[in-house]
């Protein structure tokens, strides 16, 4: 056996092995950028935690439940409000082409720190309360969001179309921005229709 | 004169009324002032621990404790605005000094944890670097002297 022919395949196995024993050293100060899509997640859940039997024929004064819920795959730990309005067929909607939250003023909110990767969940319970219901009007005085009353004073008018009082409760994602120092939409929202009947 | 008494005493009721309504306007302007810079306050303070939170998240350490405390600020934060919204400006400031308090021991917390993640950092990358200049000393020397003893005994 002649050695000196192994040679080169020597050194190379030993340049090998020492980067190896080098590579947890190289990991500390090279780090990878992760391709995976970054995106935050909301969602709706109906009383049964499911995405079925959503509220929509409404009855005034009766206690209604969905789960609203957020997910954060932003890559690090996130600031999020949960803004949740209400709207007649007429007042404005999120834009999601121009990014644009509603210019309604919430009734109800959640905040909350996620760390990437977790999810957060809460029940909200809604009733609505002091209804005018006319031939083609309606009025809704009062909503009521976990057991807080909060004044309403919207109307609608009977749509002959879908044969009812149309209204909208809409829960819009927020994010708090780092660069900009302050809350931004994060251009998702989620939304129950509500026909409002008398019983 | 039997007349003036009454007439003082009217007078005097008027004032008195008058007055109930202006002080009253008056307080009710500043707890709404008050609210409101508590909840700026809260704000400010939530704020702050969360930036303070994802310093320590950066430097590796196990931040889940932090949030469930940040957590329970914003529930008070969210309360202190709907309040607000309603016109309950004393509850609001509550709730807002509340959730001040709760976000400025998240802060302090978050600070003291950075500190000692960040020795723990230190002394792990320290290990990592002396490990690896060790296996590459062993790596380099024992290839060589098993490189000379392959020679000697195939010559």
């Amino acid at each position: 056996m002649h050695v000196e022919e192994y040679r080169t395949l020597f050194i190379v196995g030993s340049l090998i092995l020492m980067l190896v024993a080098v590579a947890p050293t190289l990991s500390l100060f090279i780090r990878i950028p992760s391709g995976s899509e970054r995106f935050s997640e909301l969602w709706l859940l109906g009383p049964a935690h499911t995405a079925e039997n959503y509220p929509f024929n409404v009855s005034v004064n009766e206690e209604y439940s969905v789960f609203v819920g957020v997910g954060n795959h932003l890559g690090s730990s996130s600031y999020y409000v949960v803004y949740v309005k209400f709207r007649n067929q007429s007042q404005q909607l999120p834009n999601s082409t121009t990014s644009e939250p509603s210019s309604l003023s919430p009734f109800y909110e959640f905040r909350f720190v996620l760390s990437d990767g977790e999810v957060w969940e809460a029940p909200l319970t809604f009733a609505i309360e002091n209804v005018l219901l006319q031939q083609n009007f309606s009025l809704v005085q009062n909503i009521s969001i976990n057991d807080i009353v909060f004044p309403v004073n919207y109307t609608s008018i009977w749509d002959s179309n879908r044969n009812g009082f149309y209204y909208q409760m809409f829960f819009e994602l927020w994010l708090y921005n780092m660069t900009s120092n302050s809350f931004q939409y994060h251009n998702r929202f989620v939304s129950l229709w509500l026909n409002i009947t008398s019983t | 004169m039997r007349k003036t008494p009454s007439k003082l005493l009217v007078l005097f009721f008027v004032l008195a009324f008058s007055a109930s309504i202006f002080i009253s306007e008056a307080f009710a302007a500043n707890s709404e002032d008050t609210a409101a810079t508590s909840i700026e306050g809260a704000e400010n303070a939530l704020v702050s621990a969360y930036q303070s939170v994802l310093e320590v998240e950066q430097v590796g350490a196990n931040v889940s404790g932090l949030l469930a405390q940040l957590n329970e600020a914003g529930e008070f934060l969210a309360k202190a605005h709907m309040a607000y919204r309603l016109g309950n400006f004393d509850s609001a400031t509550s709730f807002a000094d509340q959730g001040k308090d709760v976000g400025i021991e998240v802060e302090n917390n978050a600070y003291e944890l950075k500190d000692s993640a960040w020795r723990e950092n230190i002394q792990r990358m320290w290990l990592t670097i002396m490990g690896s200049v060790l296996g590459v000393i062993l790596i380099g020397s024992g290839s060589f002297w098993f490189w000379r003893f392959l020679k000697r005994r195939y010559p």
